[in-house]
């Protein structure tokens, strides 16, 4: 037999032993969407106590449809501006020689920590009517500043808070990007631009979507700028709702929110689709960084201003409160207790952890079988991630007080929560991570004798560890603010930062929040640079 | 106290009449209240054996409470045990230092609260109670009556003994299956720079053609009490008419905030002329700045005078219901009260204690005459405040 014959003989037995293992893989994948999926299933019970007349004339009443283009609009103005804004900073953290690339690589990821509801908060603060800024400039004769209310300033709040996505998701991709195929482009002629556009650009359109994908997600169920930025959107109209004892109401305008939400994961999946044959090899050696020479100082400037924005600005109206606590910002007697924090960080790790563990088979399925099944089921679990945080929380507790009582109100059922709502984020770096993994690296593995298990823990998880370490950071980041299932499904007297910044917050005592507003940045900042430092390990 | 017409004019008006020598001192005192309140609770004097003045505010309006009455701490039994509360509200997040306090005084007693937006606690005890195996939790103390009604309404809830409603008016614990233990009054901070309390109607169904106040009113109609303003006058006057305000004040100009803090301040600030909003915001602007040109009117008989309360109720399938009836009794308590009064500037539900700042007293209110439980319908509201684009 020649050496040909020998290597299509194996090739034949490892496609047929994939077909084997892949139902294995396939039907786990399945059953862990399928627990992910659950909560919905609250959605069907609630909607069914709905008479279908009353249902159909809210779905379609002028007011909802209102507040779904609404909806609509901000998706598509802050899913566009995050990639405008995202994507260069990625590649100016990973591909040049931008000065402290590691500083601004960590605080660039930064502003997903901060809240909505504090960074909007902050903006309005000093950019609004009788803000800081109107305040500082009202002496030099300026009277009127720009109307920051609207969907304008809610874009522009949402983009710098949500950018962080498609920044870190780019920059895995980047990193498992095989660096010679550039090298090969330049080498044949091709300049920096046309090697970027026709080499590099193709093979991180995964990763750009997938971040693209977290934000138009996130945008769709975040309830708290849109409200303070004065913008009508779905969320805003299901919390109102809610708040109203209406909660069947609720569901039923949620269900609509999951419904945009299927369009436009069926819209990421063709980018994603289209590109999967694009990976031809994957995981070289890293690329000579792109000199700048003296723009270089001009790029940082840029960095600094949009760090300056996002985090600079709303910790300064944090401080200033604080420091001004004569004007009733602060006083209340809640005391902070450092404990809050160690409770974050706690459930926050194990979030991320779980949600590595579950993301990284559903990813893997996904790419590598490819079967409609696998593909539905790393899609379902993006589900959890649209539903606003009250409802699936809401939806939990029916759950727990039914199925599993003596775990109702325990961290194992918060951890859960976490997962449903923020798996999404490890599913979709692993995801990418796994299209650029060249099969033909695994085919070498498993004819020089590994096992699929050796071949899977030798050759994929090295090269796909960058985006399953940005997956873990994304979710342990998000859950450290995450408030309406803390809220609901803690232990009783269980506090964290967010909960405690809520409650200081809805008693108006704006100012303490100051303190552990400012911790939770500084955690998660030191978190960041721990998983960030392993990025090209 | 609805049918005494005669308080109407001499009631609605600002408290500042009466109160602006108290306004500018009593007021600045309450900088003592609020400023020191990073070390909050640990007014107790640790012995179990805590008295009015560590339930009591520490600021110079302290100095003219007076004598107060009403039944005290030591009249009743020992709190002792274990006790689960569903604590809803943002503003319930003041309550957990009086926990504290009654924690201190009685060392057997061991307050367990989950602290919650009101709203989501109703959601949550529906679904666990619906579920059969009871609440998880003996009693819900709530910052408006409508949560406490849509509890009560679903039958969640087990009646109050007569004795312990009974020094609480009679519209505040209606079908005694919760009762208020604070109240808090809509009413109308307006800046005393832009607007004489002349300009300021008694009705609110004339703010949107007066003249002083066009294009410089705000409101927050995401907050909850703005919410329960509005399903007040839905109760008063009807939808048509309350959708036809809605939109006069729309087009009046007034402005959207976030909530009813930042719109005191806003009137404090002169962004606003005057705003809606709950009492006590006022209350607290005056307190962090005495000379803010800050003053509140009270409307009169209409739903722009409605008084909410925080109740407290308490939730079948509990098996600990002498101590529920105990801490309840506990909340309506000369020490409570003052509490209450003092340090979160609400209505003393008891009419031996005063409230603070020269406030007119719950009495001398002119609320309007309706079933504070009605205000639980709150979803019609909504779609009201939808229709009209104010949401």
């Amino acid at each position: 037999m020649s050496t040909r014959e020998e290597l299509a003989a194996l090739r034949e037995r490892l496609r047929r032993e994939a077909d084997g293992d892949g139902l294995g893989l396939t039907l786990l994948s399945a059953a862990i969407a399928a627990v992910l999926l659950s909560p919905v299933a609250w959605l069907f019970l609630r909607v069914t106590d709905i008479p279908t007349a009353e249902a159909l004339s809210l779905l379609t009443a002028p007011s909802t449809t209102r507040v779904l283009t609404n909806s609509v609009a901000l998706v598509a103005t802050v899913t566009t501006a995050t990639i405008l804004l995202g994507v260069p900073l990625a590649l100016l953290t990973a591909r040049t020689d931008l000065p402290f690339r590691r500083f601004f690589t960590v605080v660039l990821a930064l502003p997903l920590v901060v809240p909505s509801y504090i960074g909007a908060f902050a903006f309005v603060s000093a950019f609004g009517p009788r803000g800081v800024l109107a305040d500082a400039l009202a002496p030099l004769g300026v009277e009127r500043l720009p109307e920051i209310y609207g969907l304008p300033g809610a874009t522009l709040v949402l983009t710098l808070y949500v950018y962080p996505y498609v920044f870190l998701t780019t920059r895995a991709a980047l990193f498992s990007l095989d660096a010679s195929l550039v090298e090969a482009a330049r080498t044949l002629g091709k300049g920096r631009v046309g090697a970027f556009r026709e080499v590099t650009l193709p093979r991180i359109v995964p990763g750009i979507a997938a971040g693209a994908l977290l934000v138009a997600l996130y945008t769709l169920s975040d309830f708290g700028t849109p409200t303070i930025m004065q913008v009508d959107v779905f969320t805003s109209y299901i919390y109102v709702a809610y708040n109203g004892f209406a909660a069947d109401q609720a569901a039923l305008l949620s269900m609509q929110l999951l419904g945009v939400t299927t369009v436009i994961l069926a819209l990421e999946s063709r980018i994603g689709q289209d590109d999967a044959s694009a990976y031809a090899s994957g995981g070289g050696g890293s690329a000579t960084r792109i000199q700048l020479g003296s723009w270089r100082w001009v790029a940082a400037l840029c960095c600094l201003v949009v760090a300056g924005l996002a985090l600079v600005l709303p910790v300064g109206i944090l401080l200033m409160w604080l420091f001004r606590g004569g004007l009733g910002y602060s006083g209340g007697g809640f005391e902070f207790e450092l404990l809050f924090a160690l409770n974050s960080i706690g459930v926050s790790a194990a979030a991320a952890l779980v949600s590595v563990l579950l993301a990284v088979p559903v990813g893997y399925v996904a790419v590598r079988r490819a079967s409609i099944p696998a593909r539905l089921a790393e899609r379902a679990t993006y589900v959890g991630y649209a539903m606003p945080g009250v409802v699936l929380g809401l939806a939990l507790v029916y759950f727990g007080v039914r199925f599993v009582p003596t775990l109702y109100q325990t961290l194992p059922l918060l951890v859960f929560a976490y997962v449903v709502r923020f798996l999404p984020q490890a599913v979709g770096t692993t995801t990418s991570s796994v299209l650029q993994v060249d099969t033909h690296l695994l085919e070498a593995a498993r004819a020089l004798g590994q096992s699929p298990g050796g071949a899977f823990r030798r050759v994929t998880l090295p090269l796909i560890w960058p985006g399953v370490l940005a997956g873990a950071a994304l979710v342990f980041l998000t859950t450290m603010k995450e408030l309406p299932a803390t809220l609901l499904l803690r232990p009783t007297g269980f506090e964290t930062l967010v909960s405690y910044i809520w409650r200081v917050q809805g008693a108006a005592y704006y100012g303490q929040a100051a303190i552990p507003a400012l911790t939770l940045i500084v955690v998660s900042a030191c978190s960041m640079a721990v998983i960030l430092a392993q990025e090209r390990r | 106290m609805t049918e005494d017409s005669e308080h109407t004019s001499r009631t609605r008006r600002r408290f500042l009449a009466a109160a602006g020598a108290v306004g500018a001192t009593g007021l600045a005192g309450c900088n003592g209240i609020l400023g020191d309140g990073g070390d909050g609770g640990d007014g107790g004097s640790g012995n179990g054996g805590n008295t009015l003045e560590d339930f009591r505010g520490s600021g110079a309006n302290v100095g003219g409470r007076g004598e107060i009455r009403g039944t005290r701490m030591d009249d009743l039994p020992d709190l002792s045990g274990q006790l689960n509360i569903y604590l809803g509200g943002g503003e319930g997040g003041l309550y957990t230092d009086l926990l504290s306090l009654l924690g201190q005084r009685y060392p057997e007693f061991e307050p367990n609260f989950r602290l919650e937006p009101s709203s989501q606690l109703v959601s949550k005890i529906d679904e666990e109670q619906s579920a059969g195996g009871g609440s998880f939790a003996d009693v819900f103390w709530a910052v408006d009556a409508g949560s406490l009604a849509a509890v009560a309404s679903q039958g969640y809830t087990r009646a109050l003994p007569d004795d312990l409603v009974e020094p609480v008016l009679e519209e505040y614990h209606p079908d005694n299956q919760w009762v208020g233990v604070a109240g808090r009054a809509r009413a109308v901070p307006y800046n005393t720079n832009q607007l004489s309390e002349s300009d300021i109607p008694d009705k609110v169904s004339d703010f949107p053609d007066t003249e002083a106040l066009q294009g410089a009113m705000g409101w927050a109609p995401t907050y909850g009490s703005f919410q329960a303003f509005i399903t007040a006058m839905r109760l008063i006057r009807g939808d048509q008419a309350t959708r036809q305000w809605i939109t006069r004040m729309q087009e009046a100009g007034v402005q959207q905030y976030p909530n009813e803090f930042v719109v005191s301040n806003a009137a404090a600030d002169g962004e606003l002329a005057a705003g809606f909003a709950n009492h006590y915001y006022a209350l607290r602007v005056k307190a962090a700045r005495s000379n803010a040109p800050l003053d509140l009117a009270f409307t009169s008989g209409d739903a722009g005078a409605l008084i909410n309360v925080s109740g407290a109720e308490i939730l079948t399938g509990t098996n600990k219901v002498d101590l529920a009836e105990n801490f309840i009794a506990h909340l309506l308590t000369v020490e409570a009260q003052e509490f209450f009064a003092t340090r979160t500037f609400a209505y003393p539900m008891i009419e031996g204690v005063p409230p603070v700042g020269g406030l007119p007293r719950v009495s001398e209110l002119n609320p309007p005459d309706i079933d504070l439980q009605k205000l639980d319908d709150i979803e019609g509201t909504i779609d009201l405040l939808r229709d009209t684009g104010a949401l």
